[in-house]
Parts: C-alpha cells; structure tokens; sequence
C-alpha cells in the first residue's frame, strides 16, 4: 500500500470528535441521536463490523430537562446480585448522586444489546458541566445541534429587546395586577 | 483404489463425490475426510510435475497454430520456433547428439538469442511512444518509470505466461523461470516484427504490455522522494509565489489516531489537498496532490485510452524533465507533437 | 443454510491479464476428449464428433483439441486454460446437443476454479468524484470554528414558530406604516 492510498483511506476512517450541550434536553431523545453518531451511521461508509464510530462529549449533563412528571415518576432499577439486593432510584435522586449516570443509562439503553455496546460506550464522554479537560477539547472538530430548542429565559433578554418586542395587547393602566 | 488416487485426480474424485443421487449442495460423507487424506498425503509427498509436451497428447506444430490464432496475429513458423527456442535447451540437445554420435550442424539462426535485444528496442520505443503521447504533462522521470515496470521481468513473465507461451518454450529450466518468459516475451515481439511488420507489432504491445498499467495508479510507480521540493521547483520555474501550506482540518489531535488535512494555496487559492496522521505527512501529501493535478493524473482526470492507433515509426522527443516542468513549456511541447503527427 | 457449510471455496471475479481492455483473448487453450468408441455413454459425444467436431474447431483455431479414444471409460472432457487451470468435466451419458452447449460453455468461461462468488463484480477504481471522508461537503469554516459555539446552539430547519411569525408581521406592518408616512410628507409637500 502506498503512502498515498495509505493517507486516504487514513481520511476516510478518522474518528471525528463531536461535543454535545445537554442544556434543556431530553436525554431519552438525545440518547437517540448521540447514539447514531457514537456508532458511525450518519457515516456512508458505515458498517457494523468496521469500528467506524466517533467519539462524543456532552457538556451541561447537569442541566438536562425531563418533560412533566419524570424526575418524580421515573425510576432507575439496579440489583446487586445478592438476595434483597433490589432497588428502585428516582430520577432526582440518582441526579443528585451523580449528575451523568441518567445520560449515560439512555444512551446505553439507546445503542442497542450486542457485544459491541460496551465498546461503544467508552468513545462517550460526558461531563456534568462545562469543565472538559483541555486534551479533549482540542480532539473536538464538530459540535452537533440540540434537538430541542433551548429556550430564552427572560432575564437574558436586555430592555431595549423588550421594548422592541412587538405586543399584541396590554393591560389597562388602571389594572391592578394580583 | 483409494488409496492409490493420485492428488491431481482431485477434481475427478470431486466430481463423483458430488450431488449425484442426493439433494441439491449435499456431499458424501465420507467426502470430507477423504479430501482431507488427500491434502495430508500431497503435504508429504507433493505430487510431481511434467512439462505438458510430456503427456501423450501433445502437438507441438498445432499449439503454435493455435498460439498465432489466439492472439490474432500471423507469425511465420520458423521465426515462432527460433523465438521460443533458448540457447541452455540448444545446448543440451547438442551435447546429447554428440553423445549419441550425430554430427552436430552449427547454426546460428536456431535460438532466440539475438532476437532478444532487438525485440527489447522495439518495445521499448514503442512503450515511450505511446505514454509519452497519452501523458504529455507527465515528467520525464516518470513516464521512465512506468516503462521501467512495463519492461520489467515480472510483468513481462506475467503476460508471457497468460499468452501460453510458457509451454511451448523449450529450455532447460522447468517450472519456466521468469527470466526465460521475458527474453522469450522480448523475442517473440520481433519475431512478429518480422513476420507482420511494424505496425501490427506496435498494436500487439499496445493490447497486451501497455494495458498492464490499466487499473493501476500510475503515480505509485514513481516514487517522488521530495514532493515539496518538487512543487516549490516547478513554482520557480513558472515565477510564482511559493505555495503556502495551512491546515484545513484536523480530528483527534491529542489521540494516536490524529488527522490533519493541510491545504497548499498559491494567491489563496487551493492548488492540493492531503491528510495524514502527522501535519508533516500531510503537508507531503497535498505538495504530492498538487503535483498530480498539474501532471494530469489525479484520480478525475487520469483517462489512459488503450485503442489509440500511433505511427510507431515516429521518434519520441523525452517529455520535459522535472527541472525544466512549466505550463509553458508543456503547452509548446504539446502543439509541438501535435504538428508533428500531422 | 449459511454458505460456510457448503465445501466450495468462495472468491472474487477476476480477469487474467486485462482481457477486453486491450483485444478480447479466448482464456481457452486445449481440450482433451477421452471417450469410448463403443459404450453407450459415449455416443453422444462420439456423435459430436462424427458432426459438430470439424465446425468447432474451424471456427475456434486457438483451440487445440485432442481426441482419446479410452475403452470401458466414462467420457470425459479436460480443458485447459491460459492461466494455468485445468477443468475437469465428466459427459456420461450426455446427448450431442449437451456436449455442443457444454464445450461452448467450456470454450466462453475463463480458466477461474469453480467457486462460489461473494461479488458478481469487480473493480480497481471504485470512485471518480473522490472517496467520502468525514470532511466532504462540511463547511470548512469548521475549522476555524472554536467549541462550544453560538451558532450551534439552536435546532436547524425548524418550522416557523408563532413568535416569530408575529415578529415577521410586526416587521411588515412597520414598513408599511414608514412607507404610509413617507406618502403622506410628500403629499404635504405638493400641497405646500
């Protein structure tokens, strides 16, 4: 093989580095997203036995957002393999303990039961906030969108914005406002 | 009786063993322990080989007919004998008249000897001919190392041997050395120079030497030690700005598996594009890149046709050398030639 | 069924030496016929060569035939080809039709061991516009770019959402008040 068809196909199988924010996401729907990429199938060259995935960093997984009751309802189940050894976490709790584990188990629920999973899982990287180590952040060559749109809280908004910002009525200047 | 199946009865054995009264993709099942005997045994003692002419059933003078057919030229017979005939086979059937008591008849026109140097200037004016009319970008330098490979012993055994040459030679050597198949190829060239002329010679190297090159990458055959260098010469001789390398890309940069794609720019504007696991390595690739889009043979633009009819009695001027390479010049070169087939 | 239990061997298709670049070359070489001259099996074939022998070989002279007449044997036809292989074909019992398709089968295949094809084709040059990389048809302002960035902080092709489209229609409603204005200062103006 020369150094030339050495060099291209050197190209065409790079691991691309992507960064995520988790910012006001659903991890069950990023999950899904996240885990197209980890395995390389936005990839044409894609194929399952070619090792062809990228690796991911998620930032802010300490920001994610479950849609209504979730953090409450949502239970994460573990056994320890001994008798009793039964539990059921709530989400809020398991976040407090350890900000990442609720991204990572859906991803891992995400990518699908085989022998490559595990493998798979160790190109992830996540982080509970903005603080990624300075070797990694430079691996990074792409970012991916969020999938939900992050919303504007209004304290991020200055006040010629607000002024400017078209209204459709207002209230009576007499209105007393409870 | 099994036990004295010869291996090279295998394919016979196979086909008795197979589908036969059973269904369909189904074997014996003694089948599979039986080719396994058979390969243990071959490992042992492998089987011994004959020369074909050996075998009972063996025309010489009709497998030179049909050799002449097959390949769509006529070759007069006396000149087919003396190319396929090597001097060591000449030798030994002298000795053994001597030993025999015949009188030994010198003669000069019986081997292929002389037909072999002679046949090697044919091919290899025709071969500079034909690449340096299909590649008149490419540099001197090159165009003499694809005929390097063309004219080199393994690819000209390689086409002696698919012709079926390779048992109607006679020497001494068998299984047939690669040296004997490309002096054999060589004089079999100017056997059919004399028999069918020039022309029909230079189309018959054009069918079967030239399109060794068919698929293959013709930029690996000349192995440029210093791209960059070359670039930045080639740059001088148009009075250009030097290119300048930037990096267009990179993934990984901390990993083992780090890539880097750097660009050339001359005035800003992208000349070559390589990768590679280093910025050096990449840097060698787009100066390699930027070298085969200007020679013309880049992967979209390499288009070598292999039915062109050429006068083969044109001398060839060499293409321009690396030191000389400037669009100008090609430019001059080409309307040059072009005047010239005129 | 997989195809691992089948005893065949698998490859690809390849051509020997070019054959159809430069001039097309028939990959047959000799053939050798053994037949009895009395068996029964034998009669189709030797009725191939009582009528079909001489037009087969006047009309393929790069093929050499040989003709061996073996009693109390099946019989058989070898072929040989150009690269080097040699087939083995078993004609008991075969008609004279059967044995003029076979050696035409046998004369038109080139000399590739009976194999099971993983691909039906072949090439040196599988691509012209370039192999993809993960860089092809991205941006290359990525390059420059620093991460985390603004511009990727919002979903791309979203539908209009209904803020946005009153903001448009408040846009559009403003110039045609400035546009309103502008008519009405100019007809002050002829008026004065």
């Amino acid at each position: 093989m020369s150094a030339w068809a050495r060099t291209k196909q050197w190209n065409t199988f790079t691991r691309i580095w992507h960064l995520f924010d988790a910012t006001w996401q659903n991890p069950i729907d990023c999950a899904e997203t996240i885990g197209l990429y980890l395995k390389g199938m936005y990839k044409p060259i894609y194929h399952p036995m070619s090792d062809c995935g990228d690796h991911v960093v998620v930032i802010n997984t300490k920001k994610i957002a479950f849609p209504g009751q979730d953090w409450r309802w949502r239970a994460y189940y573990h056994h320890t393999g001994y008798a009793k050894g039964a539990s059921y976490t709530r989400a809020w709790e398991l976040h407090d303990k350890d900000p990442t584990l609720i991204f990572k188990k859906a991803v891992y629920s995400k990518l699908g039961n085989n022998l490559q999973r595990r493998y798979t899982m160790q190109r992830l990287h996540l982080f509970a906030d903005e603080k990624v180590p300075e070797d990694i952040m430079k691996n990074i060559t792409n970012q991916i969108r969020p999938i939900k749109i992050v919303p504007r809280t209004l304290d991020t908004y200055s006040q010629e914005e607000i002024k400017s910002f078209p209204k459709i009525f207002d209230y009576p200047k007499d209105y007393i406002i409870r | 009786m099994l036990l004295i199946v010869l291996p090279n009865l295998q394919e016979e054995v196979v086909a008795l063993y197979s589908c036969s009264r059973k269904k369909y993709r189904e074997y014996h099942r003694f089948f599979s322990p039986l080719l396994k005997q058979l390969k243990r045994r071959q490992i042992i003692a492998p089987p011994p080989i004959n020369h074909r002419n050996t075998y009972l059933e063996w025309n010489y003078e009709a497998e030179l007919y049909s050799f002449g057919k097959r390949l769509g030229e006529e070759f007069d017979n006396e000149l087919l004998r003396q190319a396929l005939m090597q001097r060591s086979y000449l030798k030994k059937l002298e000795e053994e008249q001597k030993r025999v008591g015949i009188e030994v008849s010198s003669n000069e026109n019986v081997d292929n000897v002389c037909m072999i140097p002679k046949g090697e200037e044919i091919l290899q004016n025709f071969t500079l001919l034909y690449l340096r009319h299909i590649l008149p970008r490419f540099p001197e330098e090159g165009i003499q190392s694809i005929k390097d490979h063309l004219m080199s012993e393994e690819t000209l055994s390689h086409v002696c041997f698919h012709i079926g040459a390779s048992e109607l030679i006679l020497c001494e050597d068998f299984p047939v050395e690669k040296s004997t198949l490309n002096s054999t190829m060589k004089a079999l060239i100017f056997a059919l120079h004399e028999s069918s002329g020039l022309e029909r010679t230079s189309v018959f190297i054009r069918d079967f030497i030239l399109t060794q090159i068919a698929e293959l990458d013709i930029n690996d055959l000349w192995n440029i030690e210093n791209p960059i260098e070359t670039l930045n010469t080639i740059c001088r001789n148009e009075d250009v700005d030097l290119p300048e390398p930037r990096i267009v890309g990179d993934s990984g940069v901390n990993t083992i598996l780090a890539l880097y794609r750097v660009g050339l720019y001359i005035n800003k504007k992208l000349i070559g594009l390589g990768s590679g696991e280093s910025i050096k390595i990449a840097h060698e690739m787009a100066a390699s890149d930027a070298l085969r889009r200007l020679f013309g043979t880049a992967e979209h633009q390499l288009n070598i046709p292999f039915n062109l009819v050429l006068n083969p009695k044109i001398k060839s001027e060499p293409n321009l050398g690396v030191k000389d390479w400037c669009e100008k010049r090609v430019q001059e070169r080409i309307k040059q030639t072009l005047s010239l087939n005129e | 069924m997989s195809n691992k239990c089948l005893l065949i061997p698998s490859g690809f298709p390849r051509l020997p030496l070019k054959n159809g670049i430069g001039r097309v070359v028939c990959q047959l070489k000799r053939i050798t016929i053994k037949f009895c001259k009395s068996s029964g099996s034998s009669q189709g074939v030797r009725n191939f060569i009582e009528l079909d022998l001489l037009d087969f070989t006047n009309n393929n002279p790069e093929v050499v035939i040989y003709l061996k007449p073996r009693r109390h044997h099946s019989p058989v036809v070898i072929s040989e080809y150009l690269n080097g292989e040699r087939h083995y074909m078993n004609f008991h019992n075969f008609t004279r039709d059967n044995t003029n398709k076979w050696l035409n089968f046998l004369r038109t295949r080139v000399g590739i061991k009976t194999i099971r094809f993983r691909k039906l084709q072949h090439t040196e040059l599988p691509s012209i516009q370039g192999v993809w990389s993960p860089f092809t048809n991205k941006s290359p302002e990525l390059n420059i770019t620093s991460f985390p960035n603004e511009k990727f902080l919002q979903p791309k092709h979203l539908p209009e959402s209904a803020t946005e489209r009153l903001r448009k229609m408040f846009e559009r409603q403003k110039l045609k008040e400035s546009e309103e204005m502008k008519m009405n200062n100019k007809s002050i103006e002829v008026q004065q």
